[in-house]
């Protein structure tokens, strides 16, 4: 058994992941109405909550196309959720990069695992892009749309074509910050337990 | 009164019409027209669908929001207790139809005709499998959730109290192991059905495009280029 398509179980697998990830995603957006520093936050917050389940995943995955079809899956969520089509191509492209990343080591070395971890938290960069690519129209659609001044200006000093480098950046770091944390976890937990 | 039945693409193109048009912010009162209309059809669906209390909680949800909306917020509205009402509005306008919408396809659609549905439009297998994963899993997760949290409530680790990260692990690690045991569980089942079996799977449900379906799906199409040309054109 040692064919390279993926099978009905991994399908199941990748289901159950992208299932858990948005949820943790969904639990960190609704944080972000609070005030838009936290928007600008996500990029801490997600890759380090999210990497406990991602690491479980990365320890499940043994062929090359899971974390395509994940990335995929996400940018099909994020989209049906409203956060728009302009994320989706980079969304998918982070997801194949970090496969491409992760099937250099097997899948089984972590340091590439991490850089791979790293490379895929860019997707959550890709929701911001509606906001620095149509900055002027989305800053008069929010006002229009009855968000306070308040909340625009700080969300745009948050987020504009400088810091969204520094974003990326933060992103990638904290995501392979993230990937030392979930290793941690998961191997306190599941690898204990023998479930890995 | 029978049941409407839609089929299963038909939801699909519904939900990529709202998701489009609740995207962008509307400004003119007949971008909200359009936008409460698109929001009305889902609400109208879940009560055909004899699931009043649900539609009842949306509609009142998504009128308080919108009133409060037109009415008390504005761009200088200031203060920690108005970022909150807008950050509540602005979860439920932006959000609400999209989510009505996946609510209702979600409890209306089945997984045997959903797969069947891709199984038409030639979506790739891993695609159709995972997705169809993803939409049952909701509520699972959601029910399982409530359990560690009972659980951890009786053990007095709760939201507010003491660190966050025990916190966050504490939840976690248990929905992660029992959506785990949940999934090979799945996976049994389905393998068992001949799920990922090198054949063309045939299905009990025949899917039929009808005179409800079309009349739907006009009604989005032509919400969705009424709202790109008031937007653009105009």
């Amino acid at each position: 058994m040692n064919d390279n398509k993926l099978k009905a179980k991994d399908f199941i697998t990748i289901g159950i992941f992208t299932a858990l990830i948005f949820v943790v995603e969904f639990a960190c957006g609704m944080l972000g109405f609070i005030h838009p520093y936290i928007v600008a936050s996500f990029v801490v917050l997600i890759p380090l909550v999210g990497s406990i389940p991602m690491m479980l995943f990365y320890t499940k995955i043994e062929k090359f196309g899971m974390l395509t079809i994940m990335s995929v899956l996400i940018a099909i969520i994020m989209f049906i959720t409203g956060m728009g089509w302009l994320g989706a191509p980079l969304i998918i492209l982070s997801g194949l990069i970090a496969d491409l990343i992760a099937k250099k080591g097997g899948y089984k070395r972590f340091k590439l695992t991490a850089i791979s971890h790293g490379v895929f938290c860019l997707w959550i960069c890709a929701n911001y892009f509606p906001v620095v690519v149509t900055a002027e129209s989305y800053r008069k659609g929010l006002i229009e749309g009855g968000y306070s001044a308040e909340y625009c200006d700080a969300l745009f000093r948050a987020i504009n074509s400088k810091t969204i480098a520094v974003l990326l950046i933060l992103c990638f770091v904290f995501g392979v910050i993230g990937a030392f944390v979930g290793k941690a976890v998961v191997r306190k937990h599941f690898e204990k337990a023998g479930i890995v | 009164m029978k049941a409407l039945k839609l089929d299963p693409r038909t939801k699909l193109f519904m939900i990529f019409a709202v998701s489009f048009i609740v995207m962008v912010n509307a400004v003119t009162p007949l971008e909200w027209a359009v936008r409460i209309a698109v929001t009305a059809i889902p609400i109208l669906l879940l009560a055909a669908e004899g699931r009043y209390a649900s539609a009842i909680r949306f509609t009142v949800c998504y009128g308080a929001a919108l009133a409060l909306m037109r009415f008390w917020l504005s761009a200088e509205s200031t203060g920690v207790f108005s970022a909150i009402l807008v950050g509540y509005c602005g979860i439920v306008v932006q959000f609400m139809p999209a989510m009505i919408m996946a609510w209702y396809v979600i409890r209306t659609t089945k997984i045997g005709e959903f797969m069947s549905a891709m199984q038409k439009m030639h979506i790739p297998d891993g695609i159709s499998i995972s997705l169809a994963v993803v939409m049952r899993f909701f509520p699972t997760i959601k029910e399982e959730y409530a359990y560690i949290n009972d659980a951890m409530r009786m053990r007095g680790i709760s939201f507010g109290g003491g660190r966050y990260t025990k916190m966050i692990e504490y939840r976690l690690v248990p929905l992660m192991f029992s959506c785990l045991n949940i999934g090979e569980e799945l996976s049994a089942a389905a393998v068992t059905r001949g799920l990922g079996a090198p054949v063309k799977r045939t299905g009990t449900v025949q899917l039929r495009i009808g005179a409800a379906d079309i009349a739907v799906t006009g009604f989005f199409a032509a919400s969705v280029m009424l709202f790109v040309f008031a937007k653009y054109i105009r």
